[in-house]
């Protein structure tokens, strides 16, 4: 098989605490070929692309280039093999000019001073050859995204990779970026360049692709033409027919008033939300694509971003414009990343527990604020050893308990939670949705925004999709199939038509 | 976690004193300089010195706690020195202008708190580093003292007004400190118990441990920013104060430098240049031991050449022991 480029064979990975991530994965890419690699989060495709990419070792299995197999200890290994990897976060160096970045690391020259000519000359020629209308000159950051995106790609080819892995370029590009995009890839293919083009949207594939491999659940289920595939295959494919559904319990009906409602808004990254409410004891579930509004909604919610447009908490008009505001209407976010924006992760588990309700007060009662504190924590069941333990020694699912607690403590009851179960193992994320009804039981509007539909479709009363910064529908869990509902968030508006 | 649990419970005595003599090594080093200097200097442990020790420390000290607070909310201020002086000429210029001391005492005070709010605040919501904007301070707050007389010292205070800084006051049955080393001790103490009892002093390191979690809970993070800064401006209208009262003259040309003195106690005293972490007891300790090294340098008759250099090395070597003890910990 002379055409065989990329060759990945029963390749698996686990990471410690026996979590597998990918389990006897293959496929293969061929001279000349825009292979598309699909599947839902979690699936276990940034897994599989970071060990092609020389970011992480696998636990077993092959993986050859061009009929040689490849042992493969960094990206930069990688990189000398053929393999040029392109994230979503492109990782250029704004401040530097578009030439420098072509050639960060592997700049022409001798006794580390630049060949600036030979450099110059090689930049054009792979500028030229992805049809570029900006100068090498430019400084990365005056280019639009679209164009620090064919930087990007021109970057590989000075590197003479033979195949560029690009994770979810379409991400940040709008139609008519995407096209010219689309074009150079189309372009470089045809001069014998293979492409690893990883997407959640249907559309794309449709558009670019030539093949298609689909993940589930870390194991390939198979490569299909694109051409020859409906999307139903497809999407079946991504979803899994036969799989065990995660069991969906039986919920009281929600008796409630509106706790939040929202209409009309209007905020940061194109946020609509026409019409949108939760009621009091509610379990609300916010789903979507990544970047499709989720978050944004969530914190605009909380004051931290500025919106247009009536939202009214408890039937009075709210308009945050700091999240103390927010907090003081009895709301409280659990942010996406718990490390960054959720804790201070050097301080006793106590004082984040209680940081968000010492407002109003002058003194500060060590004492009484872990009398607060601990209540609420083993209401949570937080496993610690000591409240004075800094909350960076505790693990993940507990983190998200003590920044959960910080709400609790507060009394807030209108809850927010964003992907709350990010890089918790399943105990701990059954744990967080016991929580959640619990919340909910007494009373709380609580409203999750997740990638993980399962999860939802689990925990939630109502279960909004988002997409493209809009929101598409409203489901009814205990009355619309899953299927349903994941075929709403891949597929966007054209499941209407 | 459980295994952490069952640690935890069994050995708690030991680990505990361990942790402690970790947390406060800066006390443990300061113990251990002392004693080499009363080996070295029969002098050295005498109330005469000792008293001399906080005199002599007294104004880097003030500095150094406003300069706390600012580096726990992980900022920078640097431009203190210029300030001192500043408000050391202007405290001089307001009585020579015929004001009571009292009046113009206060009015100083005022003056340093403003502008250290106005750096701050400009720095909080104009986004800027706060090392530029205090930079900035440092170069304009010196030009500013200078213009204030042309560069003139100002003399013939009066005698109450030295009384500020210079007045004995009897501790121990032999130990005299002068008011200014009271003063210094009061604010340490004072600072210490805001930072450690009032919910301000909790928001100050929720502010330096992690801004965009201290704002997500609501916290005023850009007015604590000012905040600190305002004290920093207020230690430093003291320590101005100080100054011109002890050398009874007011000179522009007075506390250069005293930026990275300051500085350089605030980092020696275990607090985080990336801030949340830190104490004022630590800055109080590394206060007085750099003013021990001097003193001990002088008992033995050594330069202050000699000082510059080891002073500098100390502060590396008290680093590194403190980034050591961090990455143990982490990992542990």
């Amino acid at each position: 098989m002379a055409d065989d480029v990329l060759v990945v064979e029963n390749v698996s990975k686990r990471f410690p605490m026996n979590i597998v991530a990918l389990e006897q994965a293959s496929l293969t890419v061929r001279r000349g070929e825009i292979h598309c690699l699909l599947g839902a989060n979690g699936a276990g495709k940034s897994t599989l692309l970071k060990m092609v990419a020389g970011a992480l070792k696998p636990s077993g299995g092959r993986i050859s280039l061009e009929g040689q197999a490849l042992d493969l200890h960094s990206p930069a290994d990688a990189a000398r093999a053929g393999i040029s990897m392109i994230y979503q976060e492109l990782d250029l160096v704004p401040q530097l000019t578009v030439e420098q970045n072509l050639f960060l690391g592997h700049a022409p020259g001798k006794a580390g001073i630049i060949d600036r000519r030979t450099r110059s000359e090689r930049a054009h020629e792979a500028l030229r050859r992805i049809g570029a209308r900006f100068s090498p000159r430019a400084r990365v950051e005056q280019l639009s995204v679209a164009n620090q995106q064919l930087t990007a790609i021109a970057r590989s080819l000075t590197m003479n990779a033979k195949i560029i892995i690009m994770d979810e370029p379409s991400a940040a590009l709008n139609e008519t970026e995407l096209e010219a995009v689309f074009a150079v890839i189309r372009d470089l293919v045809r001069q014998g360049v293979s492409i690893l083009y990883v997407s959640h949207r249907l559309a794309e594939l449709r558009e670019i692709g030539d093949r298609v491999t689909v993940l589930r659940g870390g194991r390939t289920i198979a490569t299909y033409d694109v051409a020859d595939t409906p999307d139903a295959a497809l999407v079946e494919a991504v979803i899994g027919k036969a799989r065990t559904l995660v069991e969906r319990k039986a919920r009281p009906p929600v008796a409630g008033e509106v706790a939040l409602s929202v209409n009309k808004m209007r905020g940061a990254d194109g946020l609509m939300v026409e019409d949108f409410a939760v009621r009091w004891g509610e379990v609300t579930g916010l789903t979507g694509l990544n970047g499709s509004g989720r978050t944004t909604f969530l914190r605009s919610l909380f004051g931290d971003l500025r919106f247009e447009g009536k939202v009214e908490v408890g039937g009075r008009p709210y308009r945050p414009t700091h999240p103390a505001h927010a907090i003081r209407r009895g709301l409280g976010l659990v942010p996406e990343s718990r490390k960054t924006h959720g804790l201070v992760l050097d301080a006793p588990i106590y004082k984040n527990a209680t940081l968000a309700s010492l407002g109003g007060r002058f003194t500060m009662s060590h004492h009484h604020e872990r009398e607060r504190a601990r209540p609420v924590l083993d209401r949570l069941s937080t496993r610690y050893a000591d409240l004075d333990q800094a909350v960076m020694q505790l693990s993940g699912g507990n983190q998200q308990k003590v920044v959960l607690a910080k709400w609790v403590v507060n009394g807030a009851k209108i809850l927010l939670l964003d992907e709350p179960s990010r890089g918790l193992d399943v105990g701990a994320k059954a744990d967080l949705y016991a929580l959640v009804e619990k919340l909910a039981a007494d009373g709380a509007a609580v409203i999750v925004a997740s990638s993980e539909l399962d999860e939802l479709y689990a925990a939630c009363d109502s279960i909004w999709v988002f997409h493209e910064g809009r929101i598409l529908d409203r489901y009814d869990p205990s009355v619309t199939g899953r299927e349903t509902i994941l075929k709403a968030t891949i597929l966007g508006d054209q499941h209407v038509h | 976690m459980s295994t952490d649990n069952a640690i935890a419970e069994r050995a708690p005595a030991h680990r505990r004193l361990a942790n402690l003599l970790i947390e406060y090594n800066f006390i443990a080093i300061f113990v251990v300089v002392v004693v080499i200097a009363a080996a070295l200097s029969d002098n050295f442990l005498t109330f005469v010195n000792i008293a001399n020790l906080f005199q002599q420390a007294a104004v880097v000290g003030v500095v150094a706690i406003g300069m706390t607070f600012v580096i726990l909310t992980g900022n920078i201020d640097l431009s203190v020195g210029s300030l001192t002086a500043l408000c050391g000429m202007v405290v001089a210029v307001l009585m020579a202008a015929g004001w009571d001391p009292a009046l113009a005492v206060v009015a100083t005070a005022l003056v340093g708190l403003s502008c250290g709010a106005a750096m701050g605040a400009t720095s909080a919501y104009g986004q800027v580093p706060s090392f530029i904007v205090t930079l900035a301070g440092l170069v304009s707050f010196r030009g500013i003292t200078y213009l204030l007389t042309d560069g003139v010292p100002v003399s013939g205070l009066p005698p109450s007004f030295a009384a500020i800084s210079s007045s004995v006051v009897p501790i121990l049955p032999g130990l005299n400190l002068t008011s200014m080393a009271l003063i210094f001790i009061c604010l340490c103490v004072a600072g210490g118990l805001v930072l450690r009892f009032t919910v301000f002093g909790e928001y100050v390191y929720a502010t330096g441990g992690n801004p965009e979690a201290a704002r997500l809970s609501g916290l005023p993070t850009r007015l604590m920013v000012t905040a600190v800064f305002a004290i920093s401006g207020v230690t430093s209208a003291i320590a101005g104060i100080l100054l011109t009262s002890r050398l009874r003259i007011g000179q522009p040309t007075a506390a250069q430098g005293l930026e990275l003195d300051a500085i350089a106690a605030v980092v020696l005293g275990g607090t985080s240049l990336f801030g949340g972490r830190g104490s004022l007891l630590g800055t109080f300790f590394a206060v007085m031991l750099l003013q021990v090294l001097r003193n001990v340098f002088n008992l033995l008759g050594l330069g202050s050449f000699y000082q510059m250099t080891v002073t500098g090395f100390i502060i590396v070597a008290a680093v590194l022991l403190n980034r050591f003890i961090e990455m143990r910990r982490g990992r542990g």
